[in-house]
């Protein structure tokens, strides 16, 4: 097997990224797989919520903090997915199989699509997320910086989202005040911790 | 009223280990109030981590996610929303042995 310091001149079988991280022990084809189980998740997560934002309407608060919820996932998508690669893997050729990896329960409009029924999906989809995310932090924490602080981004926003659907559904369902700490972001879909390559990206 | 509890016992990596579930409580859960730290990460029934296989009696699983008449015919079990029904035995992580049976069957096998 190949090491950091074996890898060859010229050698583009082998990437030195992927044998540094190995060497400190992380197992890349386990990270490989949770990465695209979790970008999955955003797919589906954009997919869905699009649907769920769509029946949010007369909630149109609800329907502005899902729709950076939505916007934010797509950012985390976009995030990870060059990550994927750079480790040595790819995304199936098969939507339907990419789905099928997700990690996380397809957040399907309920039914009825009443506004509690659609926050708590949304409360739910989130807390999946933080643990998925979560898993990717401890399994890199000291070992693989680049995928780590990818991971670390979108944990942070992700606990964000979780704050924004428990202020939302405490407020909706159980005339509760569970502030969240939400300011307004500065446009839809900000991702302050994860957007990058706005430029790329806008 | 006191909802009915069941001895759940667990076979795990690190030894036996056996604790009271209520039957309105999922088994994951009453063994983390007990200082059992078992894997997981959903908590919805889907991404498999949780997976045991029942080796004595019967569970019932609360709203899983995905969960096949195939993992129930192999007696896979998801901790992370399985109930007893019985006093109940079951060895724990299972997560890859139930990839590899999705697998095999053509079936959903989140982190494969």
């Amino acid at each position: 097997m190949a090491t950091a310091e074996t890898v060859q001149p010229g050698d583009v079988t082998q990437r030195v990224g992927v044998e540094v991280i190995r060497a400190r022990g992380v197992d890349v084809d386990k990270l490989i797989k949770m990465l695209v189980a979790n970008a999955a998740e955003f797919a589906s997560t954009y997919y869905y919520y699009t649907i769920l934002r769509m029946n949010l309407a007369g909630h149109e608060d609800y329907k502005e903090i899902c729709e950076d919820a939505r916007l934010e996932d797509r950012a985390h998508w976009e995030l990870i997915v060059p990550r994927i690669y750079e480790l040595g893997g790819h995304l199936p050729n098969d939507l339907k199989e990419f789905h099928d990896q997700a990690g996380c329960r397809a957040a399907k409009l309920p039914d009825p699509p009443t506004a509690v029924n659609i926050l708590t999906l949304l409360l739910e989809s989130e807390r999946c997320a933080i643990r998925s995310w979560s898993a990717v932090c401890d399994m890199t924490f000291g070992k693989d910086p680049g995928t780590y602080d990818l991971a670390a981004w979108i944990l942070n926003e992700e606990i964000e989202h979780e704050a924004w659907f428990i202020e939302l559904l405490a407020h909706e369902r159980d005339k509760k005040s569970i502030p969240s700490g939400h300011f307004r972001r500065g446009e839809p879909g900000e991702a302050p911790y994860s957007k990058n390559r706005g430029f790329y990206n806008p | 009223m006191g909802q009915r509890a069941y001895r759940v016992e667990l076979d795990t990596p690190d030894g036996r280990r056996s604790f009271d579930c209520g039957e309105g409580e999922h088994i994951w859960n009453a063994a983390h109030t007990d200082s059992v730290l078992l894997p997981a990460i959903c908590h919805q029934g889907r991404c498999l981590t949780c997976s045991g296989r029942l080796l004595e009696g019967t569970v019932e699983h609360d709203h899983p996610d995905a969960y096949f008449p195939e993992d129930e015919a192999e007696s896979y079990v998801l901790l992370c929303r399985a109930m007893p029904r019985s006093e109940v035995r079951i060895r724990t992580h299972q997560e890859w042995e139930m990839r590899n049976h999705r697998i095999a069957r053509d079936l959903p096998a989140p982190y494969a």
